[in-house]
């Protein structure tokens, strides 16, 4: 038998998802085999399609709140600070200090709930099974946190136009800064259990190398991005909101392979932590909302406003037509561009690496469907 | 940093590209490009060659308009591109001729390849030279069903939504 007939003879089909575990949602990817080789990936969307666009054409902008919570339920947060941003670039809306840092404190408290869950839940992808009850025993200190000041656990609707809905108090203080002291002295647990583990390392460390070029011609952004060594983050780079007042770095990668996603999004949750550190210590005093018109128009012309969401950058777009209700409404979702590199990057791999690249992606599903 | 966004506008006017600066604190974006149907490729490959990454595309719709000196769809395109090493946010935009036709980017930027197929299924547009225009988000027996697209009654001019900042000269 010729080589040629052998692999032909040897190639298959195989889908998987849209239930399979490791794609973390209702994802469907339908890989061209050959033996144990991946010829070529090619993810299926939109089985969780809702059309968040058109609702946001379709109602006066408030309405879009609770939309903005469930695009990404599981980093809500910095959806909402886009969105209400948005408006109040289009509007011209003062927002008052101490809610711009409420909305710091608030985001990047939500950011490491989100990196928690994404390293238990990429650990159980690659066959670690405690990972996942350390970082959920970390998350449920914040979502209580959050909890107590936003009302709900997942997808938040907190934020408003012109400021927040509740203001935090000392108690809320008081229990973040617990928080940080306890999230620091787990770090060590993590190291032992992770960061040092033989087989972890060699499930991720040059498996799935996404060279800068590569990295710029997908738009990919986030963690993602700043693994492959490009130190890009919105924070920094194009900074909103208070940000810029606070000290912080961006950790970079070197290679772009999976263990550097990992450390990248290991090392922001240290930055995380250093930022609502310096919120809490110089939060101001004063009113946490603005006086904001009761129906807001938005005049003719568009407007874009982009913030730095756990998974990357996250852009709102809008075009307004001098009523109340956006006449066209465009969400840019950062996992939307960084799993299209899938098929270029999946290509001639093993079947269990792409189970670790797609983990090390950090994707969640509803975002990309939106 | 104002420098180097005029000597970008000007060397896209030097190209022959119609570029227009924009109040950043207002609009969220430095550069407003608007692009002839034959220039959407050649903006995407310059902007390729000097470092800017595809931050999305999309599509939009506003009343066709046949008596205006440059007949249009109703429908244009939205790319918006950036930088990763400084801020710098260009919005550049095209309407799309009454074949529906918009030659594809997908090569050049294989990030679009997906944000294409979105606006395809979205608004119909088709992007001549992708390789794989499928329904994406839609499903497959939803081939022809757009559903951002807005009833008559609802359209409104480009005018009205100001929309580019300056009208084209033409769409070919």
């Amino acid at each position: 038998m010729l080589e040629s007939e052998y692999q032909e003879q040897n190639r298959f089909f195989l889908n998987m998802g849209p239930q399979h575990p490791s794609t973390h949602g209702v994802l469907l990817i339908v890989l061209e085999m050959n033996g144990e080789y991946v010829l070529d990936p090619q993810p299926v969307l939109g089985f969780i399609h809702r059309m968040h666009e058109k609702m946001g054409e379709s109602r006066p902008c408030p309405g879009f709140m609770p939309n903005t919570g469930r695009m990404d339920y599981v980093c809500a947060l910095p959806y909402n600070h886009g969105y209400v941003s948005l408006i109040e670039r289009k509007a011209g809306i003062e927002v008052p200090e101490r809610a711009e840092y409420i909305r710091v404190i608030t985001s990047e408290l939500n950011r490491i709930a989100s990196h928690l869950l994404w390293l238990g839940a990429y650990l159980l992808d690659l066959g670690a099974f405690t990972p996942i009850l350390y970082g959920f025993d970390d998350r449920e200190h914040i979502l209580d946190i959050l909890e107590s000041v936003t009302g709900s656990r997942l997808t938040y609707s907190y934020y408003r136009f012109g400021g927040v809905c509740q203001d935090i108090d000392e108690k809320f203080v008081e229990r973040t800064r617990a928080f940080i002291k306890r999230l620091r002295k787990r770090y060590g647990i993590y190291e032992k259990l992770v960061t040092k583990n033989i087989i972890f390392i060699k499930r991720t460390e040059n498996i799935g190398i996404v060279s800068p070029d590569m990295a710029l011609r997908y738009g990919m952004t986030g963690p993602n991005l700043r693994g492959s060594g490009i130190s890009y983050d919105i924070r920094k780079n194009e900074p909103y909101s208070v940000y810029p007042e606070f000290d912080f770095e961006v950790p970079v990668g070197r290679q772009g392979d999976c263990l550097d996603r990992y450390m990248v999004r290991v090392r922001e949750i240290e930055q995380c932590l250093r930022i609502i550190e310096q919120a809490l210590d110089r939060l101001p005093e004063g009113p946490i909302r603005s006086k904001v018109p009761k129906n807001i128009k938005l005049s003719p012309g568009d407007c874009n406003f982009a913030v730095e969401a756990a998974r990357g950058e996250l852009s709102y777009y809008l075009i307004g037509d001098g009523t109340s209700t956006p006449y066209r409404l465009k969400v840019r979702v950062p996992s939307y561009s960084n799993l299209s590199c899938l098929p270029e990057l999946g290509r001639g791999i093993l079947l269990p690496d792409l189970v670790s690249i797609l983990g090390s992606f950090d994707l969640v599903i509803p975002e990309i469907d939106r | 940093m104002d420098n180097i966004i005029k000597n970008f506008k000007g060397f896209l006017i030097d190209q022959g590209f119609d570029a227009v600066e924009t109040d950043y604190e207002q609009r969220g974006y430095h550069l407003e490009v608007v692009l002839t149907v034959t220039q959407v490729r050649e903006f995407a490959k310059k902007a390729y060659e000097l470092g800017f990454y595809l931050v999305f595309v999309a599509g939009f719709q506003v009343l066709a308009d046949p008596e205006t000196p440059s007949p249009h769809s109703g429908l244009a395109v939205v790319y918006q591109y950036a930088r990763h090493d400084r801020q710098y946010r260009i919005k550049a935009c095209a309407l799309v001729p009454d074949s529906l036709e918009i030659p594809s980017i997908s090569d050049i930027y294989q990030g679009a390849d997906w944000h294409e197929r979105e606006t395809r299924d979205f608004y119909g547009i088709v992007f001549s030279g992708h390789h794989n225009l499928k329904p994406l988000l839609m499903a497959d027996m939803d081939v022809d069903v757009h559903p951002l697209l807005k009833e008559e009654a609802k359209l409104k001019s480009l005018d009205a939504v100001s929309w580019p900042s300056e009208a084209p000269e033409s769409t070919e």
